[in-house]
């Protein structure tokens, strides 16, 4: 059995069932999975494998593609599927070979709509993936911010 | 394969620290005394420092960041994500003003 985070809490043939809605795709190293501002018509579960997700900074007037996080197996990636405007805001590339399962937001979204409870489960399961980053990228603003206040304010 | 890529990365990063301290112990002395007002004030604040050996390095001055080359660089910038990341995971697990202000071994702010 796949240990999904977006799955936690749902009965074991509940949680199988909604992994035969979505298909495996395998990733080479340094594949690219989606591009920021590209359409999100999907959501996917990370399997095995590692992906960074990155945005673009200029380094010394060169554009970059800078590290902002890293998903690994049993994390899900790209809920900007289910939340409009339905664009990713981040690259995902593969760091090391990475199998996903991919499902595509209608699909999903049908299944969820035709039982209430797994819906709500997986709501909430979502809730909590958008609400830990929100709480960490919170506290890694205030940090910079903080090192920003010593530096200038001193 | 993670093992072996970790490998390689502090390979690298150690890499990046050794042509930092090159470049910092190489750089003409006449560079320095051209140098911004804010990095001979660093200098005057290290000089007034004792040198301790199990203390921690003075920070390099910013001129020398403009040494290292861009992929060590990215490297240092990965590194100091990946420790921000972690950092504030602590303050999440416990949360309270000093973990959210705890010091990391970066090599970008210290």
């Amino acid at each position: 059995m796949i240990h999904a985070d977006l799955l936690e809490g749902l009965a074991q043939e509940e949680a199988e069932r909604i992994l035969t809605l979505g298909n495996r795709m395998v990733l080479t190293s340094g594949a690219e999975l989606f591009h920021l501002g590209d359409a999100a018509e999907c959501i996917y579960l990370v399997i095995r494998g590692r992906l960074r997700l990155t945005l673009p900074m200029r380094v010394r007037s060169n554009p970059q593609d800078v590290l902002v996080e890293e998903r690994s197996g049993g994390q899900t990636v790209g809920w900007s599927a289910l939340t409009p405007p339905y664009q990713f805001t981040l690259t995902a590339t593969a760091a090391v070979e990475t199998e996903v399962i991919k499902f595509p937001r209608e699909v999903l979204k049908s299944h969820l709509a035709a039982h209430p409870d797994t819906g709500y489960t997986v709501s909430m399961n979502l809730s909590r993936v958008i609400g830990q980053r929100l709480q960490l990228f919170q506290a890694m603003w205030l940090r910079e911010i903080q090192r920003m206040v010593e530096l200038r304010c001193a | 394969m993670e093992m072996l890529l970790m490998g390689a990365c502090l390979s690298v990063f150690g890499l990046a620290v050794a042509c930092l301290a090159f470049g910092a112990a190489t750089r003409d002395p006449k560079e320095a005394t051209v140098a911004a007002p804010a990095v001979q004030k660093e200098k005057v604040k290290g000089a007034a420092v004792p040198a301790r050996f199990f203390a921690d390095p003075p920070p390099l001055p910013m001129a020398a960041y403009s040494q290292v080359p861009i992929e060590a660089l990215l490297l240092q910038i990965e590194n100091h994500v990946r420790l921000e990341h972690a950092a504030a995971e602590c303050f999440l697990a416990s949360p309270n003003a000093s973990l959210l202000h705890s010091r990391t071994i970066s090599t970008l702010v210290n």
